[in-house]
């Protein structure tokens, strides 16, 4: 059985980094992982320390491989793999002229990249699937693909492959959504809003709120007084205040440590698997 | 004549705040000044003090300040209205597949931006229209979308697909297509089919009325200033960096690049004083190195690309008033002169 979890979050807060720290920290289980990268953004790759993803699985390390979903690729391999079209019709300029109908109708794009994810699932090589998955504001639209196909579609092929893609989804034991955030307003703003509608309409088996970027507290008062420790003090008492204001609008799950200073995308990655490795 | 200065960069890097902050300054320097955001946070709404809508309205307390909000849905009706005929409009936005399309498109939040950009330009109403970009692309997208729309409907593709000219209502595609079709009719059904291919149509009608709209708007842009904001986080960085590699082929080169929440440089190295706290001397330590952090981050971007760097400092709270946003533009370094 393959375990799946999808994170994904507002832009800019993290959610490669995140997405690779959970690949890690699976690896290190033992387990045989695979980390996606679902809309080839270019980000995750650096985090596992190989830039360059390709749609073929490539190793990163021991029990971990990538790969990076490019959509012409994607098609080309749903079309054969799942819906069972030859091969020869699937290359060169059909298979661009079919991407591009394709691309027109809704949720058959998303289809094709959920499918891919989902198809890697299914075959039962990984133990682990971990997927940076779209952003929050297109989320929604992949996770809602296979039943907005089957609304959509009365006939054709790709009808009968909706149906086990939804059930891998809504299974809590192998479907996770990890919804990334920053203590901060705009983020916090969509994550709640995001989860709503996630558990609303059912999308997925099980959402965990992680927040990220979380500043300890400073332990001490901030001394009536000027220079840079009295200044750096001060700064850091209202970034954590405001911290704790927005985090009393989330029930989350997990917090992952600001990590202050230098550090490599693959350090940054390993740094927040540790604190994922603590957790249950 | 108005002057547009567009404002890029990733998400969440401040692009918002900082075009607010320019719009008061400028408006307080004496301009009058339009800022059109995109979807900004309550709060931020709030420090603005005045309520955005997708038109323009005048701020009631700053007698040069207009703002205006962009809706992406919004703006795409009535893209659809300029350029098409009203009963091909109407089948247009009801068709699930223009929903589906004009969400789908890459550029489209961006191409609905550019397009109230020019017509906020063409107005004149204004000297100064200060427009904050969607982030898909870091901006890049709002400078190409006019492009890419004009190729959309009428695209080589498109044309191929539903023949040369333009039948009317009737269906025709042409015979190299046929291939392709039976295979869409096997995988999607041949119903949905014939409503893509319907949609497509209509499509087309809007051609010669985007093309040129196009044109006009490439224009605007390749005349605008641009600014392109970030913070020294590595993420946002890589954003501007595209940005940076992008720009030339699309717009002018940026008037500046701005890093925002950029600490103090004085801090690195700095000593604690005796006898403190030891949670004190530990807080300095961990924001030297990101202050540190932040410098290199700069020094690196400054040495690959020769271009002016201006900074604003980390601010402890977000910018409550609009006297705060004030403050922000007078607190920045190196920022060239935008108007």
């Amino acid at each position: 059985m393959t375990r799946l979890v999808l994170v994904s979050g507002k832009g800019g807060v993290g959610k490669s980094a995140v997405a690779a720290a959970y690949a890690f920290a699976a690896k290190r289980t033992g387990s045989r992982v695979l980390a996606v990268d679902m809309i080839n953004a270019g980000s995750l790759g650096p985090h596992l320390g190989e830039p360059e993803l390709s749609f073929t699985p490539r190793p990163v390390g021991d029990g971990l491989e990538a790969l990076t979903i490019d959509r012409a690729d994607a098609l080309i391999e749903y079309l054969r793999v799942q819906i069972g079209v030859p091969a020869l019709a699937t290359i060169g300029p059909a298979a661009r002229a079919f991407d591009a109908l394709a691309s027109t109708a809704p949720a058959v794009r998303e289809v094709v990249t959920m499918g891919k994810v989902l198809w890697e699932v299914k075959k039962g090589t990984w133990d682990v699937v971990v997927a940076d998955a779209p952003p929050t504001g297109q989320i929604g639209s992949f996770l809602r693909s296979p039943r907005s196909v089957r609304q959509l579609v009365a006939t054709g092929r790709i009808l009968d492959q909706v149906e086990w893609m939804d059930a891998i989804l809504t299974d809590p034991a192998l479907a996770q959504l990890v919804l990334v955030t920053l203590l901060e307003e705009l983020p916090v703003v969509e994550t709640t809003e995001t989860q709503g509608w996630v558990l609303e309409e059912a999308l997925v088996g099980d959402v965990t709120i992680v927040a990220n970027r979380v500043l300890p507290a400073l332990g001490t008062a901030v001394p009536e007084d000027d220079g840079p420790m009295v200044e750096a003090a001060r700064l850091h008492q209202s970034l954590w205040s405001e911290q704790q204001e927005w985090a009393t609008r989330l029930e989350i799950d997990l917090r992952l440590p600001y990590l202050f200073g230098t550090h490599t995308p693959p350090e940054v990655a390993e740094r927040l698997a540790d604190v994922l490795e603590e957790e249950p | 004549m108005t002057r547009a200065l567009v404002v890029t960069g990733a998400g969440g890097v401040g692009k918002t705040t900082v075009s607010a902050a320019l719009a008061v300054a400028a408006s307080r320097a004496g301009l009058r000044t339009l800022v059109v955001t995109v979807d900004p946070a309550q709060r931020l709404a709030t420090a603005l003090g005045i309520e955005l809508t997708n038109e323009p309205s005048p701020h009631p307390e700053e007698p040069q300040l207009w703002a205006a909000m962009l809706d992406a849905t919004a703006s795409w009706r009535e893209v659809a209205r300029r350029h098409a005929d009203p009963e091909v409009t109407d089948r247009l936005v009801d068709n699930e597949f223009f929903v589906a399309a004009t969400s789908h498109f890459p550029a489209s939040q961006s191409y609905a931006a550019a397009e109230q950009a020019a017509t906020y330009l063409d107005a004149r109403a204004w000297d100064l229209v200060i427009v904050d970009t969607p982030p898909a692309s870091g901006g890049i997208d709002f400078f190409t979308a006019p492009g890419q729309m004009a190729d959309l409907v009428g695209g080589r593709l498109l044309r191929w697909l539903t023949g040369a000219r333009i039948p009317g209502r009737r269906f025709l595609f042409n015979r190299t297509a046929k291939p392709v079709l039976r295979l869409a009719d096997q995988v999607l059904g041949a119903n949905l089919l014939e409503r893509i291919a319907e949609f497509l149509m209509d499509l087309r009608t809007t051609y010669d009325g985007v093309a040129k709209r196009a044109r006009q708007i490439e224009r605007h842009m390749k005349s605008a200033t641009t600014l392109v904001v970030t913070t020294s986080e590595p993420a946002a960085m890589r954003e501007a960096v595209r940005f940076f590699r992008a720009l030339p082929a699309v717009a002018s080169a940026p008037a500046a690049v701005v890093f925002n929440r950029v600490l103090p440089e004085e801090w690195i190295g700095a000593e604690a004083p005796a006898m403190s706290h030891n949670n004190l001397v530990e807080n300095l330590e961990r924001w030297a190195a990101e202050a540190f952090r932040q410098r290199s981050a700069r020094r690196e971007f400054g040495e690959r690309y020769p271009t002016a760097i201006a900074t604003i400092p980390w601010q402890a709270h977000p910018p409550t008033d609009r006297q705060a946003l004030a403050a922000m533009v007078e607190s920045a370094d190196g920022l060239p002169d935008l108007w």
